[in-house]
């Protein structure tokens, strides 16, 4: 059995599902935000399958989006992270269930 | 007189200047804008400023008239345009012909001394600066209302009239029994208004024109259905109904006599009650169409003649003897135009202007110096004011149709017109012939005749009177106001000579010229007719001689004889209790109300009550789903975009 597009494509949607699955449903903002980063990553190889089994008159366009992604999703959780601890902070909790501020 | 004009129809060119015409409308309007806003507070200049600009529209009016004549009364128009409405072109224009020329003379020269005359009745008067403004704007809109080419036009200044005189009723608007008045003459006159309004719609849809000579020729030439023609003369005549005081619509009338009654010998005796004749006059080629509009017009006037002379033989008030005359005169009229007699009607609208101003003029100088209009507080005043006596005395022969006077040979040939057409209509107006003298000399034997009781008391606690005189020693007006009566009265005695049967027909001619098909009148003196006119006329004074002079028979006692009829008349057969108590009071004020008020309760309530509980269910509802839980906005998110995938998936198979 030769592993092509189908397989990757199968494991990147796997891996979103799990990362939406641990960024709705787990209550630690970390944990939230290690799901955003697994949706990411699923995002990521998902490009870079098709860069690498896909004909284009751009061969490498879906690495630079990968190089790109990589980069924000690095800005992303160092911001992120700081917005946690200075949420535990104030709140000395993480848990994103008691974060109801919205709520008039 | 009557050769002059006959050697003035021989010349035959129209030849007036265009500034003419218009000065004759700027003249009023311009003291009316002068006294509003500058001399309210100066009254005597406003008087002046008045009376000098309708004297400048009476001179310039008989510029216009012996103009006419010399065009034997065919039409001059100055028009220009207005404004257009979609094809319609509406135009601002005079048209002056021989019915304008007359009307122009009529209403401007009657105002004229009405103006004059009112420098001494209103002398004093708190008012009197507004007094004139409204007296300029009334006599601006109704000249404009007689020049105007087109019914827009006309219905405009119609309507400023209507204005005006609700103004000038509710003049004294203190009290509360004016305003009353005034609120009914306005309320009561826009019900005819309604149906002008309808025919101007009507006549616009279906004939494209508002020119006055434009709707002729439709009429004639059978452009538009005879139904449409009907109807258009129905409206038209609602319109003039409602103006002349015409059965059912007439109530509002009497009530009207609360004004000024220089007011009322001037709009609502002689000139703007003549305006519902003058418009049936001015589309009388539309009435010629349509027999159906004929018998209306015709037996409206009759029914208004016979109800307005039976309720003026039980008026103690002698002003309301005067207007109860006023629309049964006026029914006269309508009658006249029904049975196609357009030279009758207009002749009689003409001669009775110049009377019934001097009665009601004569009627404002009794009171000036007893205080009161009740005949039962009056007696004896032909010693102590001969002047008015003679001038009223003058103006009842007039108006009884005695020989020569002027209403003799107007009221005749109505009764030539009615003898050779229909009977019945001959009979009826033969009758009211005959209470017209009767409830006149009754008003003059209870006024002049007899011991004097004393008139009404001065109320010296009434600021708003203006009363100086001693009601106790009733003593002769001034010159002020009894000029104007010697004036009034020469036509009141002569106006006949422009129109005697059989001898002149210069009125004939003037106002046939103006029709679009001129057929001139043929003016016959029938001796049956004439005789049979005299006869009860002079039997009516007869007998109002032999009751309330010689007393023969007491009134009371008659009053018993008759006692049902008695009290019908004096009810003035209920038409007031039809009116507000009935209509005004039970189906609209309790009925209609009603039934607003459910409306109001169920569908206004209903629906703003319901939007509100609506809003509120739904929104408990969706309130749960907004719990500020960014996880489960995330999750709704997903929910969302899975459905759109699949919206487009399932759409869009690959």
């Amino acid at each position: 059995m030769t592993i092509g597009l189908e397989e990757f494509l199968i494991v990147g949607s796997l891996l979103f599902c799990m990362g939406l699955l641990i960024a709705l449903s787990k209550r630690n903002a970390i944990g939230v935000l290690i799901g955003v980063e697994v949706m990411l990553n699923a995002v990521n190889l998902t490009l870079l399958s098709f860069a690498r089994f896909t004909e284009s008159a751009q061969p490498i366009a879906g690495h630079t989006f990968v190089v790109f992604v990589i980069t924000v999703a690095a800005a992303e959780v160092a911001v992120a992270l700081a917005l946690a601890i200075l949420i535990y902070r104030n709140r000395e909790t993480v848990d994103v269930d008691q974060f109801t501020l919205l709520r008039s | 007189m009557p050769l002059f004009l006959a050697e003035m129809l021989e010349v035959g060119v129209p030849t007036i200047d265009e500034w003419v015409v218009w000065a004759i409308l700027a003249a009023p309007v311009v003291s009316w804008l002068l006294i509003i806003a500058y001399l309210r507070k100066l009254p005597a200049i406003a008087g002046y400023a008045t009376i000098l600009a309708v004297g400048v529209s009476t001179v310039l009016s008989f510029v216009v008239l012996f103009n006419v004549i010399d065009a034997t009364g065919g039409p001059v128009v100055f028009s220009y345009e207005w404004f257009t409405a979609g094809s319609v072109v509406v135009n601002f224009g005079a048209r002056v012909d021989g019915l304008t020329a007359v009307m122009l003379v009529v209403v401007s020269s009657v105002s004229f001394l009405v103006q004059i005359f009112s420098q001494g009745y209103m002398a004093g008067d708190k008012g009197y600066g507004r007094y004139y403004a409204h007296m300029s704007l009334f006599t601006a809109s109704m000249l404009g209302l007689v020049l105007a080419d087109n019914l827009l036009m006309l219905f405009v200044f119609w309507e400023l009239v209507g204005l005006s005189s609700y103004l000038l009723i509710g003049f004294w608007f203190h009290k509360p029994s004016a305003a009353a008045a005034a609120k009914k003459a306005f309320i009561v006159t826009r019900i005819g208004d309604l149906g002008l309004l309808a025919a101007l719609l009507l006549i616009w849809a279906r004939g494209g024109t508002f020119q006055i000579d434009e709707i002729h020729q439709l009429a004639i030439t059978g452009a538009l259905s005879s139904t449409v023609i009907t109807w258009f003369a129905l409206g038209v005549f609602a319109g003039a109904a409602g103006k002349s005081a015409q059965f059912p619509l007439h109530v509002w009338l009497p009530d009207a006599m609360e004004g000024p009654t220089p007011v009322s010998a001037l709009i609502h005796a002689a000139t703007m009650v003549a305006a519902g004749v003058y418009l049936v006059g001015r589309f009388f080629p539309v009435f010629e169409a349509s027999a159906d509009a004929q018998t209306v017009v015709s037996w409206v006037g009759a029914i208004t003649a016979v109800v307005a002379a039976t309720i003026a033989i039980v008026q103690t008030d002698l002003k309301r003897v005067l207007a109860y005359s006023t629309i049964s005169q006026l029914g006269y009229m309508m009658l006249a135009l029904g049975l196609l007699g357009y030279v009758a009607a207009i002749f009689h609208l003409f001669t009775h202007a110049f009377f019934k101003a001097l009665l009601f003029l004569g009627s404002g100088s009794v009171n000036h110096s007893t205080n009161t209009f009740d005949m039962r507080q009056m007696g004896g005043l032909y010693k102590l004011m001969p002047i008015t006596f003679a001038t009223f005395l003058i103006g009842s022969l007039s108006l009884a149709g005695i020989f020569p006077l002027a209403g003799f040979w107007s009221k005749d040939e109505i009764l030539h017109d009615a003898w050779g057409h229909d009977r019945v209509l001959w009979a009826i107006a033969l009758g009211v012939a005959f209470m017209t003298a009767l409830y006149m000399f009754r008003a003059i034997f209870l006024t002049f005749f007899g011991e004097y009781k004393g008139g009404q008391p001065v109320d010296h606690h009434d600021e708003e009177s203006h009363f100086h005189g001693d009601p106790a020693h009733p003593h002769e007006s001034g010159w002020v106001m009894t000029i104007p009566l010697i004036i009034l009265a020469v036509p009141a005695i002569g106006a006949g000579v422009f129109n005697m049967a059989g001898i002149t027909d210069g009125l004939a001619r003037l106002l046939t010229g103006a029709l679009p098909v001129p057929d001139l009148h043929e003016v016959s003196f029938d001796w049956w007719v004439a005789g049979s006119s005299t006869v009860v006329a002079v039997s009516g004074i007869a007998i109002a001689w032999a009751i309330y002079y010689r007393r023969v028979v007491e009134s009371s006692a008659l009053r018993d004889a008759f006692y049902p009829l008695a009290v019908v008349f004096e009810r003035k057969y209920f038409l007031d209790n039809l009116y507000e108590d009935f209509i005004a009071r039970t189906v609209l004020q309790r009925w209609w109300n009603r039934l607003l008020e459910l409306f109001d309760t169920y569908v206004v309530d209903g629906a703003v009550n319901g939007s509100a509980t609506v809003t509120r269910e739904v929104s408990a509802r969706l309130r749960v789903v907004q719990n500020g839980q960014v996880q489960a906005y995330g999750l709704l998110l997903v929910a969302g975009v899975i459905i759109i995938v699949a919206a487009v998936f399932t759409a869009n198979p690959l």
